[in-house]
């Protein structure tokens, strides 16, 4: 199919040549910052508008070099552009066609990924000799001739070619290539090289991968799917994250056109679990006929690259689907009728689903995870329905704590940064955040980390009454239990049943009383003796304590507890989220039956069910992206990306910010103004603590200016700002941005949110913190500024097929574009700036935005 | 009692008819003489059991015979239960049903004529001392397998009548020689099935959580009961779980009942009679028969609670309120029309997540609604059924309070309730306004229950041991609290002026109640919670203010402390048998004794030096406030230890009584017409 474009190619140069005046006007003159000059690719240009308009076809490839290669880009004229796209044609068509031993050399890996399979020769036949057979004979005589037309180039430097070989290619520039490319080879190129990356650098343009899939032409989508296909083979992760993606991304078309859009098919053969890593997969193979004929019909010649036909798909999938179906209901009937004590461990979703996979021979290894997050969802949809706050509170817990029946499991949260199976949901820490219909909830989960969660073993269930002295250790370090005490007796408890004839009555009326013992220390024992002991004080020396002494060391106890909040039925998440991450962890820790296991770990999340998350996570993207340009550029801006799970397009997860609560909570609780916090919680003015702090307020805020401004990030009340234990403030709620703005008010109309408290906080409008702060956003700026087109591109590919409000209107790339002020030079920036910051403070419109949010909300 | 019994099992028939005998009638008599009926028609057996049973003459017939006329016929009657278990193993259902009917003829005939008869001889006459082993074990799997089968529920239901049965044929159970196979053959792991299963579970739940606790009873202080070691080893969760859901729903039943009869009682006329107190449970009949059968299911609970560490976390199990309408449609055979028939809980949120949800629906927990119904109970202790009630009631809490994890979740901040005590209406009071209580931790409705029922039971009819664990309870909560350091936000001044009041009513009854009880025991405990306070009070106090409030109660209240300290002091200088335990308590009062003589001085003082007659809390307070540090206390061993609850052997005696009551009232209750033979007939006849 990289042929077909050949017979176009070919023309385009001509044209490329007979016009040489219209791109040699190219105007990348405010793109003169090259950051990182390199020694082996020669720079590219980019084409100007003109030529573009003035030659459609060619322009793509063109297009491709300035948005990609910006950063490395001198003024080049068009002949190094004719000979880069001629190379990369040339580069396609030796692997495509001729399977060239030299290009498999270059990318070992290349074709389809299939690779770990024995076969990997005849797959990649079996993938492309359709490909020949079904175009290269109605286009024959043109490939021929492109053929032999580029056989003359091929002494030429392949610029393109070099480049895309070099080390400076990386997966930002082939995100850019592959959705700016026309260029079935340039796109087919990529969809290969995309093998060669890191799977963590593909694993955050996915969003972008999986969009230009659903919503671009066939040639994109062919480029990418034998990439995403081998990823789902290795991970249930990246399958699940996929099926995710997918069904999210799919559901702003309309219905009809859904049902059968290749991103609807992708998700149900993910979903499916055809995609089985290569062992299961090779036996599965064996049953089926090799790669038949591609279906004419409805599929295009593209999809013959898939292994699987789709008529043989359908056929497959509709009865992996039976089996699941039947799995589940099996697996439910199993629970239910748990029939003797001894088998309590089938009671876990992993191990009946393994049973599963044995008895019906087809795995479900999908299963656990997805039951998971579907109970979770299904808790936050009841909840919704609540009415008080407190209901909420009570079900959640109450839910939870059913949960837990079922774990541990092979189940994981797909937000954390290491493989980990979850074995507990602390289900009294869960609390309810604050939203006004939907029912966001905050869930502690209990995981113990493991190699790998597909293949290490599930953790054996230990009951929730094998905690003892629960709380006691945290007065009594010294006599704590130690891990080695508590593992033993887990180990003697079972031990039970084998002698059952040691058992007396006694023994039985004494369990109460022993089991206890066992764990207990002496010092916090509540021992046997019986009341009638108190009397031998009589004979024993008197202790006589001062009244005054306990008086006072209630007092001093109660004045030395750190500063908590108050609790309030209205605010239930307040008192959770104050707690000190590090203390929590410690006290959850010490009241898990898992706590002493040393690979136990407390992790957080929120789920969030009803809202789109879309949105999130293309600000979480972009955030992530100018942390690291101003990381790179070492600009000591501090933002803060949370991450974000896509579960549906109105479902997901997000990762919780520890040890931080929202400016409205702080202010509400505190009663104090936000500069008066910090000195409580600080320290005063001089000190190191303060100072800190304050340098941390100062560098996030700069840095979250910088973020509202370049987003337009709206609705920026107190309670979507936090505050961190260090100083730090956090923006979340990203539900609007870019073009969207809440109910059109027309309120916020500065460009970020600045108020008199912020600018006392970091020392008043004189100081030198102030100083400091408006020239971290200039230097920000500037950096962002040299890195636009990474920002960009996040957001410009998710544009594709969106409904979502932020990309409402046609003129969001460009306002955003337009944002980072490319034309103006440093000083007029600096100009900006302070024209931006003069502005938002002494705006009046954030005042009367808050002012609204509480009447409306109550939120302060 | 035969009269009784019949109202239980004969009702369906009259038997004042004397028609022409049924051919099943004949049969039986022909089994009722010394030949072998088998002879003369080899097919008897099969056709026995074709027949529809005649319940009512068969017992009839047993019971008619004396002691030496049955061993007369004892060949046959082994051969009649012999193919009684036989026939459990028929393809043909209706065999199978006749059969345990049979059965149950049986084991009540037998026993209820020979009341005298020791144990072994009616196994000889029953199935015959040679045989008994096997076919004891034969029975009891084949009730086994149709327990776990997928068999019938109605015929479920049956066996588990049988069961019922065979386990109540004695007043004593630990005299029913017959529960000696049930030992050996156990099927407890049946009942386990049952609770697990959630359809099995409200169909059956009730008949085998009953079945287990009085199974857990057999023997319990001479044996080895192989189903108290079963039962105290369970850790599966959603057994466990399923046993609580019974439970629950027992209970909530109970409380919902109460809470109609209740509304209904202030309602219309009856209003003028709400002085009435305690006569909520007017001779109803019914009423009483759910305040016994109650008995069981609590003396489930206990088992369930005291016997396995694991069964705490199910208390904890929150499950929204069940209380709301259930019309549970497979439970058409066991229509309820005894208490032993409940219905199902119908909400079962483990397994229906999809269910619709009434958003006016409380979350609930098995320890809330125990808590709702201890509080009814312990309204009214007048009755004997109700005070062994509410003393259950007690003991468990007693065992819930001294659990580890039990405490953990009752005073996490987290989880936060309201839970609705009732309150005895008294006239010094108005009925508090339900809807008003704060939603706190769990312990503080155990707290308020205590405190509730200390103020409520100070009548001459003293119930001296439910004090006594009632402030155990507290003691054991704050010793907790202590250690753990848990400064509950909980109003202590109501506890304590209860206290108080307690004191002061044994003060002035010294008389009457020291005739009966040893009074020195509960004052040296009360007492003992106030140097708990005094001296610990920095480790769990919620503020500096109620340490102030404490003594601020104290010395409001000296007169009683002043009292008891001249009464003990009396009494333990007189030579007699509670010279030592009162001086115990003249110890205990040194702390209590020190504060007063401390601070009050001090308050006249004040009130001189400022001409005030009567001094304001807030002056007294300030008093107290600035008086501290002269004042010096005796610091006192173990006030923070406890006496750990132990079955053996103080409540042995309590709970022998209690099983039997609980044996002769399910005796009465068990109906095997609940399964009409119509319905069996129905369900059967589909299937062959």
């Amino acid at each position: 199919m990289g042929d077909t474009e050949l017979d176009l190619s070919p023309s385009q140069l001509e044209e490329l040549q007979k016009s040489p005046s219209a791109s040699s006007t190219s105007t990348t003159s405010s793109l003169s910052l090259p950051s990182s000059p390199s020694s082996g690719p020669r720079p590219f240009t980019s084409s100007s508008p003109s030529a573009s308009d003035s030659l459609p076809a060619s322009s793509p490839p063109l297009d491709v070099i300035s948005e990609g290669v910006g950063e490395l880009s001198l003024v080049i004229d068009t002949e190094v552009a004719k000979k880069a796209c001629q190379e990369v044609l040339q580069k396609v068509k030796f692997l495509k066609v001729d399977s060239e031993p030299a290009s498999t050399a270059v990318e070992p890996k290349l074709v389809n990924g299939t690779s770990h399979t024995d076969p990997s020769d005849g797959d990649s036949d079996g993938l492309e000799k359709p490909v020949k057979i079904t175009e290269e004979e109605p286009s024959s005589g043109t490939v021929k001739s492109a053929r032999r037309r580029q056989k003359n180039n091929t002494s030429k430097q392949s610029w393109l070619l070099r480049l895309f070989e070099s080390k400076l290619f990386d997966i930002s520039m082939a995100i850019s290539y592959l959705y700016n490319s026309k260029e079935p080879g340039v796109q087919a190129y990529i969809g290969n090289r995309l093998f060669s990356f890191r799977n963590e650098d593909v694993d955050f343009y996915l969003p972008q991968l999986l969009n230009m899939y659903i919503h671009m032409d066939e040639e994109v989508g062919d480029a990418i799917k034998p990439y995403v296909v081998h990823r789902c083979r290795q991970s249930i992760n990246f399958s699940l994250q996929c099926a995710w993606l997918l069904g999210a991304y799919s559901s702003d078309m309309h219905i009809s056109t859904q049902r059968h859009s290749r991103g609807t098919k992708l998700r149900k053969l993910i979903l499916s679990d055809e995609l089985k890593p290569a062992s299961q997969r090779a036996r599965r193979e064996v049953l089926q006929p090799p790669p038949p004929c591609p279906h004419p019909l409805h599929h295009g010649p593209g999809l013959s690259e898939h292994s699987l036909s789709p008529s043989k798909r359908t056929h497959q999938r509709s009865k992996s689907d039976a089996t699941v179906s039947i799995s589940l209901s099996s697996n439910l009937k199993r629970t239910a009728s748990n029939p003797k004590v001894e088998s309590s461990q089938d009671e876990d979703m992993s191990s009946s689903s393994d049973s599963l996979e044995l008895e019906a021979g087809t795995p479900v290894r999908l299963t656990p995870q997805r039951e998971f997050i579907k109970s979770l969802m299904g808790i936050g949809k009841r909840l919704a329905t609540l009415p008080t706050k407190e209901q909420k509170t009570q079900r959640l817990i109450s839910e939870l704590s059913l949960l837990n029946h079922k774990l541990p499991a092979r189940v994981w949260l797909p937000t954390a940064a290491f493989d980990h199976h979850v074995v507990r949901v602390p289900h009294t820490q869960a609390v309810v955040l604050n939203s006004k219909d939907k029912a966001p909830y905050l869930i502690y989960v209990e995981v113990l980390e493991c190699e790998n969660f597909e293949t290490s073993s599930v953790p054996v269930r230990i009951p929730e009454t094998r905690i003892r002295s629960t709380r006691s250790v945290e007065n009594l370090p010294d006599c704590g239990i130690t891990p080695d005490q508590r593992a033993s007796s887990f180990s003697t408890v079972p031990n039970y049943d084998n002698d059952d004839e040691a058992w007396s009555v006694d023994d039985i009326g004494e369990l109460q009383v022993e089991l206890p013992e066992i764990h207990t220390n002496s010092c916090d024992n509540i021992s046997q003796f019986s009341v009638d002991s108190i009397t031998s004080q009589e004979s024993k020396e008197p202790i006589f304590i001062a009244a005054g002494d306990i008086r006072r060391r209630l007092s001093e106890q109660l004045a030395h507890t750190p500063t908590t909040f108050k609790k309030d039925p209205e605010d239930p998440s307040a008192v959770a989220l104050k707690e000190p991450w590090q203390e929590k962890v410690r006290r959850i820790r010490e009241g898990s039956p898992y706590g002493h296991l040393p690979n136990w770990r407390l992790l957080s999340v929120i789920v969030k069910c009803g809202d789109d998350l879309r949105q999130e996570l293309l600000a979480f993207q972009v955030l992530k992206q100018l942390q690291s340009i101003w990381e790179q550029e070492r600009v000591p801006l501090w933002i803060k990306p949370y991450k974000i799970l896509v579960i549906s397009s109105d479902s997901g997860m997000i990762e919780p910010v520890v040890n931080a609560v929202s400016i409205h909570q702080v202010k509400k609780q505190s009663q104090l103004s936000l500069l008066d916090y910090f000195l409580q919680e600080h320290g005063n003015y001089t000190t190191e603590a303060f100072l800190t702090a304050q340098r941390n307020f100062v560098q996030s805020c700069a840095g979250y200016c910088l973020i509202c401004y370049l987003l337009q990030v709206k609705d920026r009340h107190n309670g979507n700002i936090l505050l961190d234990s260090e100083g730090h403030i956090i923006h979340i709620d990203f539900g609007f941005i870019l073009s969207s703005s809440p109910r059109n008010l027309g309120f916020e109309t500065s460009a970020f949110k600045l108020t008199n408290e912020f600018v006392d906080v970091m020392g008043g409008q004189d100081g030198d913190m102030f100083n400091y702060y408006k020239m971290l956003m200039l230097q920000g700026l500037i950096a962002a500024r040299k890195h636009m087109e990474k920002v960009i591109q996040i957001v410009e590919i998710m544009q594709q097929g969106s409904q979502l409000p932020c990309f409402h209107g046609s003129s969001t790339i460009r306002n955003l574009k337009e944002r980072f002020h490319m034309s103006l030079t440093e000083e007029q920036l600096q100009v900006l700036v302070e024209q931006m910051v003069d502005g938002s403070m002494r705006s009046i419109t954030t005042k009367l935005y808050d002012g609204f949010q509480y009447l409306t909300n109550g939120i302060m | 009692m035969a009269q009784e019994r019949k109202v239980g099992l004969l009702r369906r028939t009259s038997s004042s008819k004397k028609p022409l005998k049924e051919k099943v009638v004949l049969m039986y008599d022909e089994i009722f003489t010394k030949d072998d009926p088998a002879k003369t028609n080899p097919r008897f057996w099969d056709e026995l059991f074709l027949m529809k049973v005649n319940l009512e003459y068969l017992e009839a017939k047993l019971e008619s015979l004396d002691g030496d006329e049955v061993m007369l016929i004892k060949e046959n009657l082994n051969s009649l239960f012999h193919h009684c278990v036989q026939a459990l193993e028929e393809e043909h259902q209706i065999k199978v049903v006749n059969a345990l009917q049979t059965l149950c003829a049986l084991f009540r005939g037998v026993h209820q004529k020979n009341k005298s008869a020791t144990g072994f001889d009616i196994i000889n006459m029953l199935v015959g001392f040679d045989k008994a082993e096997l076919r004891m074990k034969d029975l009891m799997e084949s009730l086994d397998s149709l327990l776990c089968g997928d068999g019938s529920e109605s015929l479920k239901s049956l066996c588990l009548k049988l069961l019922l049965c065979l386990v109540t044929v004695t007043d004593n159970i630990s005299q029913n020689t017959l529960l000696e196979y049930v030992m050996i053959n156990s099927i407890f792991e049946a009942i386990l099935q049952i609770l697990s299963d959630v359809s099995s579970r409200g169909q059956h739940g009730y008949d085998a959580v009953v079945l287990l606790a009085l199974l857990v009873n057999y023997r319990k202080y001479e044996s080895v009961n192989p189903y108290i070691v079963k039962l105290s080893i369970v850790d599966d969760e959603p057994t466990l779980d399923g046993m609580g859901m019974v439970v629950h729903h027992a209970l909530t039943e109970y409380n919902r009942q109460y809470k109609d009869k209740d509304e209904e009682r202030h309602g219309g006329f009856l209003s003028t009679l709400t002085n009435m107190v305690g006569s909520m449970f007017i001779a109803d009949a019914d009423e009483k028969l759910s305040v016994q059968t109650n008995e069981a299911i609590l003396l489930a609970l206990y088992e369930a609670v005291h016997l396995n560490r694991n069964f705490i976390t199910v208390l904890a199990q929150s499950h929204p309120e069940m209380d709301m309408p259930t019309t549970p449609a497979p439970t058409v055979p066991t229509t309820p029309t005894t208490p032993l028939g409940t219905t199902p809980p119908s909400v079962d949120l483990m397994h229906n997540p999809e269910l619709p949800l009434d958003p006016s629906m409380q979350t609930s927990n098995l320890l809330i609604t125990f808590l709702k119904y201890s509080s009814i109970v312990m309204q009214d202790t007048k009755d004997e059924h109700r005070l062994n009630s509410a003393r259950l009631c007690l003991i468990i809490l007693a065992c819930i309070a001294e659990d580890q994890y039990a405490d953990a979740f009752l005073h996490d901040d987290n989880m936060n309730f309201r839970v609705n005590l009732h309150r005895m209406p008294m006239r010094h009071r108005k009925k508090a306004a339900d809807k008003n209580v704060p939603c706190r931790p769990l312990v503080c409705a155990v707290l308020d229950l205590m405190v509730e029922f200390i103020v409520t039971h100070m009548m001459k009819e003293f119930p001296m041991d439910l004090y006594t664990r009632c402030v155990q309870i507290i003691h054991k909560l704050i010793c907790y609290q202590k250690k753990c350091r848990i400064r509950l936000q909980y109003t202590w001044r109501e506890l304590w002026s209860a206290l108080i009041n307690l004191l002061k009513f044994l003060l002035s009854n010294e008389t009457t109640l020291l005739a009966k009880h040893n009074i020195f025991l509960l004052a040296l405990q009360v007492v003992n919670l106030f140097n708990m306070f005094i001296t610990y009070g920095d480790t769990f106090l919620p503020t500096p203010s109620s340490y102030d409030e404490l003594y601020y109660e104290i010395v409001r209240m000296h007169q009683v402390f002043e009292n008891l300290y001249c009464m003990v002091l009396r009494v333990s200088t007189n030579v007699g048998q509670w010279k030592e335990p009162a001086s115990k308590v003249t110890h205990a009062l040194v702390n209590v004794r020190a504060i007063i003589n401390h601070f009050n001085p001090k308050i006249e003082s004040y009130a001189a030096v400022n001409h005030i007659s009567q001094l304001s809390e807030d002056q007294v307070l300030e008093v107290v406030r600035s008086n501290y540090d002269t004042l010096t206390l005796k610091l006192q061993d173990g006030l923070d230890q406890f006496e750990r609850y132990s079955e053996q052997p103080r409540e042995t005696a309590f709970f022998k009584e209690l099983v039997r009551s609980i044996s002769v009232n399910v005796r009465k209750n068990v109906s095997l017409n609940t399964l009409s033979q119509d319905v069996l007939l129905k369900e059967f006849s589909s299937i062959s």
